[in-house]
């Protein structure tokens, strides 16, 4: 366990970096954002936890904290900015915001160090505190997919006229969306660049958006437990096609393209699907068994009407 | 200061939606007092759709007033006017439809869920009462674990309806509620919107079925071209020349 857990320490580490950048970029897209901010706000985070810890001695914590907030803050003014774009306009907008970052890091003299970089960027960050702080992340996600919040940013995505209609605030939902990703990407930066004692703006570049989305795609862009699987998949995957030497990136490519053609919805959305048709077969053998079983006339007119409902809607043959 | 006679729960005044060129809604008036049910009538583009778009501020206004129990509100959002209390349904079914019935249906109640964080965060785990009174009126009993994809287009539509009326509303808009239903599916809305009149709440049925209309409205509106070209008692509107001519054709000049 121990030398496996020393030899893999860096890709744990990157696993759970990656879960966090990978759920920037989703919460939006689960409120129907198409906005890749999130990476730009990893950026920001890195590169404000770099500055802080270097100059200050700032333990890992507050440096990351601040960074979350710092990125949160600029995601919350660039919704006011970017309000009124929607779809690929806002994704190609977002882009551009990202770049701007990599560009300021380029060219921000002293205090980021140039195209070089800063390095020796030393504070206690633990294996424990990074599983605290994911789970933590995790579970408040994951509560934003049920009940009354889980409804309401279900109809702000699918349908956001229907969701003003229901009294839901679609603009406040959206802003929020900008302010969640930049605290989820700025906690990704920063503790990235604690784990990893250096940052770049090699390391924040347009990679990220690529890294991101395809862990969302292939995993499932609806659920936390979509992003986990593809920050799994896409962080040890590379270690896996190793045994295919130069290959490897061809075989990447054709995994990403096959899986958004033939699995949409990701891991999680096939599963979901299967999961739901399952359900519906169940259903109607009930239904089935207690109409044979007990011709009740008042109940079983109520019954036999599901019943029908369900046999016209399953595509043939499906139903038995 | 000036005090209606009776209390309108809507009054719209020279309300006005133009697209471009295209005078959509074009100066119409009317007050909807409690309690009542109130139809829209007039053939295919004649704006009925898009003045209940504008009542619900999904369009903006051109020019006119709308007050919601004496309050101005043709400046606040969709989402305030349906926290005043206005509900409406859609033209065409609009459910969500990874949701199952039970959930499109908390969706309209989630309006009026509790204020402590807990129960924001957590969703409530039981159906609120609102919810489980919208299934019970609109007979969806046992269909609450379908998704709108499983059901026929005649219950979805009375899960839009029982969406609607878990947002509990004082004024519901009701966009041809039961446009592909059958004959005892629309006989049911009917019923169900004389069951809702009598517990106080104020209706207003865009429909094209005129014995419908006949049936269960107190007073309609007849529109053609953006305006009102009668208003009145069912019967007398539909007996107006300017409607038939409009509207409903030979038929209904020969019974008159």
């Amino acid at each position: 366990m121990s030398a496996w857990y020393d030899s893999h320490l860096v890709l744990i580490q990157s696993t759970f970096v990656g879960l966090l950048l990978a759920l920037s970029i989703q919460f939006p897209l689960r409120m129907g954002v198409f906005s890749f901010a999130g990476v730009g706000s990893y950026g920001i985070g890195a590169y404000t936890a770099a500055i802080v810890i270097s100059r200050y001695d700032t333990p890992a914590l507050p440096a990351i904290a601040l960074g979350a907030v710092v990125a949160a803050v600029i995601g919350w003014l660039l919704s006011f900015l970017l309000a009124r774009l929607g779809g690929l306009y806002l994704g190609m907008a977002t882009i551009a915001f990202d770049l701007i970052i990599t560009v300021a890091a380029t060219n921000g003299g002293d205090l980021t160090g140039g195209p070089t970089g800063l390095f020796g960027i030393i504070a206690d960050f633990s294996m424990s505190e990074l599983v605290v702080f994911t789970v933590v992340a995790l579970v408040l996600l994951a509560l934003t997919e049920r009940g009354r919040i889980g409804r309401r940013i279900g109809a702000v995505r699918d349908d956001p006229e229907l969701a003003a209609s229901m009294g839901i605030k679609v603009r406040r939902y959206r802003q929020s969306a900008f302010v969640v990703s930049g605290i989820l990407g700025g906690c990704a930066g920063a503790i990235n660049t604690i784990l990893r004692t250096t940052i770049g703006p090699t390391d924040i570049g347009f990679s990220l958006v690529v890294l991101a989305l395809t862990m969302i795609i292939v995993g499932g862009a609806r659920s936390w437990l979509g992003a986990l699987i593809g920050a799994v998949f896409f962080t040890w995957l590379p270690t896996v096609l190793t045994v295919v030497g130069d290959w490897q990136h061809l075989v990447y490519g054709t995994i990403v393209a096959l899986a958004a053609i033939w699995v949409p919805g990701g891991v999680l959305g096939l599963a979901t699907t299967q999961y739901r048709k399952l359900e519906q077969r169940k259903r109607i053998r009930d239904l089935e068994a207690t109409a044979r079983a007990e011709p009740k006339p008042a109940t079983d007119a109520e019954e036999l009407a599901v019943l029908e409902e369900l046999v016209q809607s399953t595509p043939g043959g499906d139903a038995t | 200061m000036t005090q209606t006679l009776d209390t309108a729960v809507l009054e719209a005044r020279d309300v006005a939606v133009h697209f471009g060129g295209i005078k959509a809604v074009d100066g119409i008036s009317l007050q909807l007092t409690e309690g009542k049910i109130y139809g829209v009538l007039g053939p295919n583009g004649s704006g009925k759709s898009t003045l209940l778009a504008a009542i619900t501020r999904l369009v903006p206004l051109t020019r006119g007033e709308l007050l919601f129990d004496g309050t101005e509100f043709q400046r606040t959002s969709a989402a305030d006017v349906a926290r005043h209390g206005v509900a409406r349904t859609f033209q065409t079914v609009r459910l969500l439809h990874d949701l199952t019935v039970l959930e499109n249906i908390q969706l309209g109640a989630d309006l009026h869920a509790a204020d402590a964080v807990w129960r924001r965060v957590l969703g409530e785990t039981k159906p609120a009462a609102a919810v489980i009174e919208a299934i019970e009126r609109t007979n969806l009993r046992g269909y609450e674990k379908l998704r709108p994809g499983e059901l026929s287009y005649g219950t979805q539509r009375r899960v839009e309806i029982a969406r609607a009326i878990a947002m509990q509303p004082r004024l519901l808009l009701l966009d041809e509620p039961t446009a592909g239903m059958n004959h005892t599916e629309r006989q049911e809305i009917s019923h169900l919107m004389k069951q809702l009149r009598s517990d106080g709440l104020t209706q207003l049925l865009v429909e094209h079925d005129v014995q419908m209309m006949l049936d269960t409205c107190d007073y309609i509106f007849a529109m053609n071209f953006g305006l009102l070209i009668a208003e009145g008692a069912p019967a007398d509107v539909v007996r107006t020349p300017a409607v038939q001519d409009a509207y409903l054709g030979k038929k209904w000049r020969q019974n008159a």
